[in-house]
């Protein structure tokens, strides 16, 4: 039973979803609906699972004091100042709700913001260091992944369209269109078709319950 | 230890210290370049310009803090836009963790600057779990999936949600993202209800997003701050992502100079290697 319900729930969903865009909508419209938003508060109940996972590792290691037990218990009152703070009604005080000059307002601009725009930043300076250690022209295949990516770096920004446009004033719109708009084009279209067809056969292998790994089986 | 061979082994912390005088300079020392617009952004402004005034559109905000410094030009330029066109929008966000709160903000100043009045002229629906459920079930009803807005006020008593039932009602959806939801609203959204969406993506997302916009899935494309600073141009409000573009110009000279320079030191040490 364990294993046929959940099959038995996904097929019919899937069939419900194929039925609406395949056939009339209108037949499949309302018990389309209600799946959906079946679906929209299955997907909140996981974002309250996740919620209580990160609770639970964190506390563990806090109680056993593992080694950087005080960076989980920095995430553990991270998480409640700023889930508390935004959870209690705005009426009770201006510093609850999710308002302008709420705590969780305040917390959110200027400190979980800079440091995720920090963290992300830090990025240009690994890139410029594995570039100039990894970017090699060992081989044909090297040298061309090279020129290419150094002729988009230059056509991307304002200085090396400038250097670009000295050469050839139409250079840049043919790099633009023979690269980006040709070459490019060519390889995306070739793996987002065999995503997609990926992505349908799995579909086809949890509808029909050849995948179970979804349910923790392999 | 011979000068290339030193050049080949150079201490990263060098090169992260001119990455960091190339990003510091343009703050001190400010200077406008000029920017090419391409046929993607262009595309974009005119698709934009081209529609009526006061219809409605969906702009969304499907970035995390992480990447604003690409992604929230694009939003306010969009803004400008289409606030000066009098066009009414509704915002939503299919990111959890800061999506809902850069929204709030980004629009309540934008509509400060405009006089735009929350519910009449714009609404920000929030942040709903399960992006492809969201996305499919607004095509059928928007207050199905959102029966309340981002601060928890009922879609019954908002006056622009009172017109604007579901994708039939929206004339042109405006995707800002940092990640891979752009497929989704290009295989769902257009494909299934066919409105007309474009969108500005981060540098990193935009080639793949060229194949949709050769085939006329998608209407116009801008990519990563190059692009935000494309719209403000067109949209004549220059701005965060113009100034931007000469730090992100001495980056990549940097970054082309340093891949040189690496290619020299290999092909002399391989040379001398050779030799001995």
């Amino acid at each position: 039973m364990k294993t046929t319900l959940p099959v038995i729930v996904a097929f019919l969903s899937g069939l419900v979803m194929i039925g609406a865009f395949f056939l009339n909508p209108d037949k499949f419209g309302d018990i389309q609906g209600e799946v959906l938003q079946w679906a929209t508060i299955i997907a909140g109940f996981t974002l309250l699972l996740g919620v209580v996972s990160i609770v639970r590792v964190n506390w563990r290691s806090v109680v056993k004091q593992e080694k950087g037990w005080y960076n989980n218990l920095a995430v553990l009152v991270s998480v409640f100042v700023m889930a508390i703070g935004s959870v209690l009604p705005a009426s009770w005080s201006p510093l609850f709700g999710r308002d302008t000059g709420s705590i969780y307002d305040w917390l959110f601009n200027y400190l979980d913001a800079p440091m995720m725009a920090t963290m992300f930043a830090m990025l240009a300076f690994y890139i410029a260091s594995a570039a100039y250690r990894a970017f090699r022209a060992r081989n044909a295949e090297a040298t061309l992944l090279l020129v290419t990516a150094v002729l988009i770096m230059l056509i991307r920004v304002p200085m090396g369209e400038v250097i670009i446009k000295a050469i050839h004033a139409s250079l840049p719109d043919l790099i633009n269109r023979y690269i980006m708009g040709g070459a490019n084009v060519a390889v995306q279209r070739g793996i987002i078709i065999g995503a997609a067809l990926g992505a349908a056969s799995m579909s086809l292998r949890i509808m029909l319950g050849i995948e179970r790994t979804y349910m923790g089986k392999t | 230890m011979s000068f290339w061979e030193k050049i080949g082994q150079i201490d990263r912390r060098w090169i992260y210290l001119l990455v960091a005088l190339a990003v510091i300079f343009p703050i001190v020392v400010p200077v406008q370049l000029p920017v090419g617009i391409t046929p993607e952004a262009r595309q974009l402004y005119d698709a934009v310009e081209a529609l009526p005034d006061s219809c409605a559109v969906m702009l969304t905000f499907d970035y995390y803090p992480s990447t604003v410094a690409e992604t929230m030009p694009m939003s306010v330029a969009a803004l400008h836009h289409l606030f000066r066109k009098d066009i009414r929008i509704v915002t939503m966000t299919t990111v959890p963790l800061g999506g809902p709160s850069i929204a709030e903000n980004v629009m309540a100043d934008m509509a400060a600057q405009y006089g735009k009045e929350y519910g009449i002229d714009y609404v920000n629906l929030g942040y709903k779990a399960n992006y492809t459920a969201v996305l499919l079930g607004m095509g059928a009803s928007i207050e199905s999936i959102y029966p309340a807005d981002n601060l928890g006020r009922p879609l019954s008593e908002l006056p622009l949600m009172q017109e604007v039932k579901n994708y039939d009602d929206i004339e042109f959806i405006f995707v800002v993202a940092d990640n891979g939801i752009i497929d989704t609203w290009i295989s769902i959204v257009n494909a299934q209800f066919g409105t007309p969406v474009g969108a500005g993506v981060t540098a990193v997302m935009a080639p793949k997003l060229y194949s949709f916009v050769e085939s006329g899935q998608m209407t116009g494309l801008l990519g990563g701050m190059r692009g935000a600073a494309e719209y403000e141009i067109l949209a004549d409000q220059q701005a965060m992502a113009v100034m931007g573009m000469c730090a992100q110009s001495l980056v990549h000279l940097l970054i082309i100079f340093l891949i040189i320079l690496g290619n020299i030191a290999f092909f002399t040490m391989k040379a001398k290697g050779r030799e001995s």
